[in-house]
């Protein structure tokens, strides 16, 4: 069968960071591809460059073997590709036909609005009898579930003439039931000709629904291969690497204390959909270990992650438990602070740092409230200025001409490294690192590693919540994984590698 | 974003050098960037071109209105600020000002929209008039507790929006702007009906005793000028000096980030927005007890919009700001003078505030963004 998407050796990096090295993929009519891959391998630059959302820098396109160029997604939808993102994009107080006309070809001839509105309707209608979706075109979308805006995603790319489908990572948000249905339809749409391409982390999918399967690590394409004729350990590795078992790892260096800090049964509100971002997590942390989290990220990490710190945000029933401190959740974030507990988060200047503000007010944040900068009615300017340039230097802080300057001026590394001098300055009870290396070069990376476990040979009970299954694995002393808002397992180091990858595609 | 189209500069520029074939005007594209930095000196340089402009426009006006071009510098500098008279009744208008100046500049920094500057200020007037209507407390310790009753009531009027923000995510905005008008009308309730002057039967309160009045320092400048300045200062000292500031510019910069960072954030917003309504309510005390010296039924028009424009501006700046409300009480006096020598209409100098506001605001546009020529060589 002929190919009716092929990307050839595409190139593409984001502020020096190489996204994709050499990636390749081809899509056949009348197939569902799967696009396997860990998170970070690249699946999703490599089809938002297929969609036209993203120009390579190098490579090439072609849709039934011609090459094309896009300069944005209208080109990618007039060769045919629609494109359903993993975050939908539906503009929320408006209906359903009025988010597909927004994105429907235009009528050949004039027609009035209201006409056209009707007839979108109409096909909307159609299509979605066709595919068995039950789908209302005069309702707004803010009232339909998620499983109902993604079946209004896929009805507007086919509405606006795609016979070639991305979905990305489509199953993400919904239950198993509904992913099973959605699988169905698309399968049909296979069936009827279109070419499918199925981005996903889930091996059951690719089992399961997959007509072949292109397996992405790292950013580049480690191959393409029949599911059928494959065994999911084969898959695993392929996706996760070689077992280099846990390369580099130093293990602590005093064994590890009483229990820290423990979570018991922490779980946010269902949705209506009855899923829960958090699920009853339960964990314990003990003094003087790094408990590694390993897991595909968007599986309440980053909400296990805003409970501990105490950011606002859902209600959360369950406990979390600091030795000597009770239930954290009677503590602001202020309080938190002062009882030791560290804190970087994921997200550099949506948490950490005011990227407006300058370096010494950044640093000198972290200790004001304990009156080391002066009382309440003076800040001593001097001492924090002293006090922030001895930081900047002891912990190697580059490119700070002066700590007046702001801190967003400061590349990714410099400003994980202001973070951790701030963090770092009074020994912490606890140290809650949440992708700490994200985005940093090697030199960097090494630098943060080193800032915990010596946080750790100090005795602080440290939890890494990390989507790098490396970087857990030379970390951690202790591994958990996290699937679906709960615990899913925990590995003993040395930890086996594809054991962990397992647990990590697992449905929890 | 910035250092990509760094690089991609640096890559372009060898090969631009040996004369780069001329283009179309109309077929040439340009690309708008977010600028990440920008040296002060070009900071400023952009806003005195700004206010040049502003100027500019504000002066072609008022010389198409009638008045000479050749009289305005002797008008609006000579006249004002070097005749006596005049420069007093610049200081005099300045207080509240002043005051509602701060009293935006000290909200915004926390992020809170407070447009309800009039109703606060018309609240701090209704309280410093009951505790001279009800001749509360001794004669020497009046003007005190009026001082008292005007901070109170300009903050508990504010109270109510902070709340239900803070609480229920009411847009402050709203809340705030609606309350105006409610504050307003209580006020025309009250000198129509049982605070009118029984001596006159007119429209506003009796008029207050000496001793209720705000003293003159001497030479015919009012005492209300020192407490403007003295806030003023006690503004600075908080947002510069203590620690409530740092806490201040970090909810400004990113609430989140001091929320995660132990700053109290609901707190200072609080603190913030309560300050803010008592400078207010301060604001209607320096017009009752230092200008009117009764309670009248239309003092607090156009300080609303001052006091944002004044904090505007400043830059939230309670220095700057006292120096922005002294030049826009030299504008409205210089205005009063213009419409009676040359019988220019006293919206002219709404007029020209607004001109200066606009000008100094797109120019933060030209700040915070840059141009730049794409497709050269026709690349793209």
């Amino acid at each position: 069968m002929p190919n009716a998407l092929e990307l050839t050796g595409i190139r593409k990096s984001f502020d020096g960071f190489a996204a994709l090295t050499d990636a390749h993929f081809a899509a056949r009519w009348g197939e569902v591809h799967a696009l396997l891959g860990e998170n970070g391998a690249g699946k999703s630059s490599l089809m938002n460059i297929a969609a036209g959302l993203y120009a390579p820098e190098a490579g090439q396109l072609l849709v039934d073997d011609n090459a094309v160029r896009f300069a944005g997604p209208r080109d990618a939808a007039r060769h045919r590709i629609g494109m359903v993102h993993q975050h939908f994009k539906l503009v929320r107080p408006f209906t359903v036909a009025q988010n597909i006309l927004l994105t429907a070809p235009p009528p050949a001839a004039y027609q009035r609005h209201g006409e056209r509105l009707r007839a979108i309707e109409r096909a909307i209608r159609d299509k979605a009898a066709e595919l068995g979706f039950d789908i209302d075109p005069a309702q707004r979308v803010d009232a339909l579930s998620i499983a109902e805006q993604q079946r209004v995603e896929i009805l507007k790319v086919l509405l606006a003439g795609a016979r070639i489908l991305i979905l990305d990572e489509p199953t993400a948000v919904l239950t198993d039931q509904e992913a099973a249905r959605l699988l169905q339809t698309v399968r049909g749409l296979a069936r009827q000709g279109a070419a499918v391409v199925l981005v996903t982390h889930k091996m059951a999918d690719v089992k399961t629904y997959a007509d072949r399967v292109t397996v992405m690590r790292g950013g580049r394409t480690v191959a393409t291969l029949q599911p059928a004729q494959t065994s999911v350990a084969e898959l695993v590795k392929l996706t996760v690497g070689e077992s280099v078992a846990a390369a580099g790892f130093q293990p602590a260096k005093t064994a590890r204390g009483a229990v820290r800090l423990s979570v018991r049964g922490l779980r946010t509100p269902a949705s209506p959909e009855g899923r829960r971002v958090l699920d009853g997590v339960e964990l314990e942390l003990h003094a003087g270990e790094i408990y590694g989290l390993a897991g595909v990220g968007g599986n309440g990490q980053g909400e296990l992650a805003g409970a501990i710190m105490g950011l606002p945000g859902e209600a959360t029933e369950g406990e979390i438990r600091l030795e000597g401190h009770g239930d954290l959740k009677t503590l602001a974030a202020s309080a938190r602070r002062g009882i030791g507990i560290a804190a970087i988060p994921a997200d550099r200047y949506g948490l950490a740092l005011a990227g407006g503000l300058s370096v010494a007010e950044n640093y000198a944040i972290g200790r004001v409230h304990t009156g080391r900068y002066g009382p309440v009615w003076r800040l001593r300017r001097q001492l924090i200025q002293r006090d922030t340039q001895e930081a900047v230097r002891a912990f190697d802080v580059q490119g700070v001409r002066s700590v007046a300057q702001k801190a967003a001026l400061l590349s990714g590394g410099n400003a994980q490294k202001l973070v951790l001098a701030r963090e770092f300055g009074k020994a912490p009870t606890l140290v809650l690192a949440h992708s700490p290396s994200r985005g940093l070069d090697v030199r960097a990376s090494a630098e943060v590693h080193a800032r915990l476990r010596a946080a750790r040979d100090g005795g602080a009970a440290v939890l890494l919540i990390s989507e790098d299954l490396d970087e857990v694995l030379q970390l951690a002393d202790r591994v958990g994984v996290m699937t679906r808002g709960r615990i899913a397992g925990e590995f003993a180091q040395p930890a086996d590698r594809q054991a962990i990858g397992q647990a990590m595609v697992d449905h929890g | 974003m910035a250092e990509a189209s760094l690089s991609a500069d640096l890559a372009h520029a060898p090969k631009a050098a040996p004369a780069p074939a001329p283009q179309p005007l109309a077929g040439r594209r340009y690309a708008l960037e977010i600028r990440q930095h920008m040296a002060w000196r070009w900071q400023a340089l952009i806003l005195a071109a700004a206010l040049l402009v502003g100027f500019g426009l504000s002066a072609a006006i008022l010389v198409a209105a009638g008045v000479p071009a050749g009289e305005l510098a002797n008008e609006f500098i000579t006249q004002t600020f070097l005749d006596g008279q005049n420069f007093r009744a610049v200081l005099f208008q300045a207080a509240p000002m002043i005051l509602v100046g701060l009293a935006g500049a000290i909200a915004f920094r926390a992020r809170f929209w407070n447009l309800g500057l009039e109703g606060q200020m018309v609240w701090g007037a209704i309280g410093a008039t009951a505790i001279s209507m009800w001749q509360v407390g001794p004669e020497p310790l009046r003007l005190p507790l009026m001082f008292i009753a005007a901070i109170g009531c300009g903050l508990l009027w504010v109270w109510g929006p902070a709340w239900l923000k803070l609480k229920l995510g009411v847009n402050e905005i709203i809340s705030t702007l609606m309350l105006n008008y409610m504050a307003a009308n209580f006020l025309l309730h009250l000198v129509y009906g049982s605070w009118k002057d029984p001596k006159d039967n007119f429209p506003y309160s009796p008029q207050f005793r000496v001793f209720e009045r705000l003293p003159e320092l001497g030479g015919g400048v009012g005492s209300s000028i020192l407490l403007a300045g003295v806030v003023a200062l006690l503004a600075w000292w908080l947002v510069s000096v203590s620690r409530a500031g740092l806490y201040l510019r970090f909810v400004d910069a990113n609430p989140r980030v001091a929320h995660a960072n132990g700053v109290p954030v609901r707190r200072t917003i609080y603190g913030a927005v309560l300050l803010s309504g008592a400078m207010a309510g301060l604001a209607g005390f320096a017009v009752v007890a230092g200008q009117e010296g009764r309670l009248t039924q239309a003092f607090y028009q156009g300080y609303g919009f001052s006091g944002i424009l004044i904090a505007f501006l400043a830059r939230n700046n309670p220095l700057a700001a006292t120096v922005v409300a002294l030049l826009v009480a030299a504008l409205f006096v210089t205005g009063r003078s213009l419409q009676v020598f040359y019988q220019v209409p006293f919206s002219m100098v709404q007029l020209i505030q607004a001109l200066i506001v606009v000008c100094v605001a797109s120019s933060d546009f030209f700040i915070r963004h840059r141009l730049r020529r794409v497709g050269g060589e026709g690349a793209q």
